[in-house]
């Protein structure tokens, strides 16, 4: 879709190659900004809701996506399983918006990562998250 | 896909709770059962459900809760905190019967054991916000 690559960042590179993923996506990875893990994706029209807001499940995707991926980016790991996700929906996404995860993280131990995430569309804050991911 | 026994289709109204369903309810109003069968879409690549799949599905039936103890208020998710205890994989039948904690004038608090065969594989908590009519 050619709106969607002209609205992406320099750098973003389609992480969405199958399964749900793919389904639910395209879903970006941007270039880190430091100790931080970026990724995007634009809203399209099968990510909204009734109302014309992002579905809070895609926000939800998109943050599992990215920091699952932070999990094993920091870890090495062939594979991070999801233990505990946790929250808070700030404001509404819209049709058309680039929505832009930043994940940190939080601590890292032998078996797990403690990770934390904000979404935004541009300056406007969507979304905060914070997990607890197993590694392996 | 063929309904689950004892179970009808919900109307689903969202785009993307109908790019991932159908979904399915039964029961009485107050006691909804709503269930969702997990297929390969819903998979990552190691062929267990999704977790982000999974917390859609808890957003959906949530909601669904919400609607039917408000005549179908307008509502919004405020917060979900999720524990995944166990994976699903393609072909569980997923099910939760969605608990009101607490209703006040604007908000309510929801919790749900989701199940496959029983076994609950993700528990959640989530607080809805909920807009007044007039």
């Amino acid at each position: 879709m050619e709106s969607v690559a002209e609205s992406l960042p320099e750098g973003a590179q389609n992480i969405s190659i199958g399964g749900f993923n793919r389904f639910a996506g395209p879903f970006y990875r941007l270039p880190d900004d430091g100790d931080i893990r970026r990724f995007a994706f634009v809203a399209l029209d099968k990510h909204m809701n009734s109302a014309g807001s992002v579905h809070g499940g895609v926000l939800m995707t998109f943050a599992d996506i990215a920091m699952s991926r932070t999990s094993r980016l920091s870890t090495g790991a062939n594979a991070c399983s999801t233990v505990s996700f946790s929250c808070e929906f700030m404001a509404p996404g819209h049709l058309a918006d680039l929505i832009e995860i930043r994940v940190r993280v939080s601590r890292r131990t032998k078996g797990f990562v403690f990770l934390s995430a904000d979404i935004a569309c541009e300056a406007r804050a969507l979304m905060q998250a914070s997990g607890l991911w197993r590694i392996g | 896909m063929s309904t689950p026994t004892g179970y009808d289709q919900v109307r689903l109204v969202d785009p993307f709770e109908i790019h991932v369903g159908p979904a399915f309810v039964r029961g009485e109003r107050g006691r909804r059962r709503y269930a969702l069968e997990a297929r390969a879409d819903h998979c990552n690549m190691r062929g267990v459900v999704h977790g982000g799949m999974l917390m859609t599905l808890a957003d959906m039936m949530l909601g669904q809760a919400v609607w039917d103890a408000t005549d179908n208020a307008a509502c919004v998710t405020m917060n979900m905190q999720v524990q995944f205890l166990k994976p699903a994989k393609a072909g569980d039948l997923i099910e939760v019967e969605p608990d009101i904690t607490r209703r006040t004038r604007s908000l309510v608090f929801m919790r749900g054991d989701f199940t496959v065969a029983g076994e609950v594989i993700m528990a959640v908590q989530s607080v809805w916000k909920l807009f007044a009519a007039e």
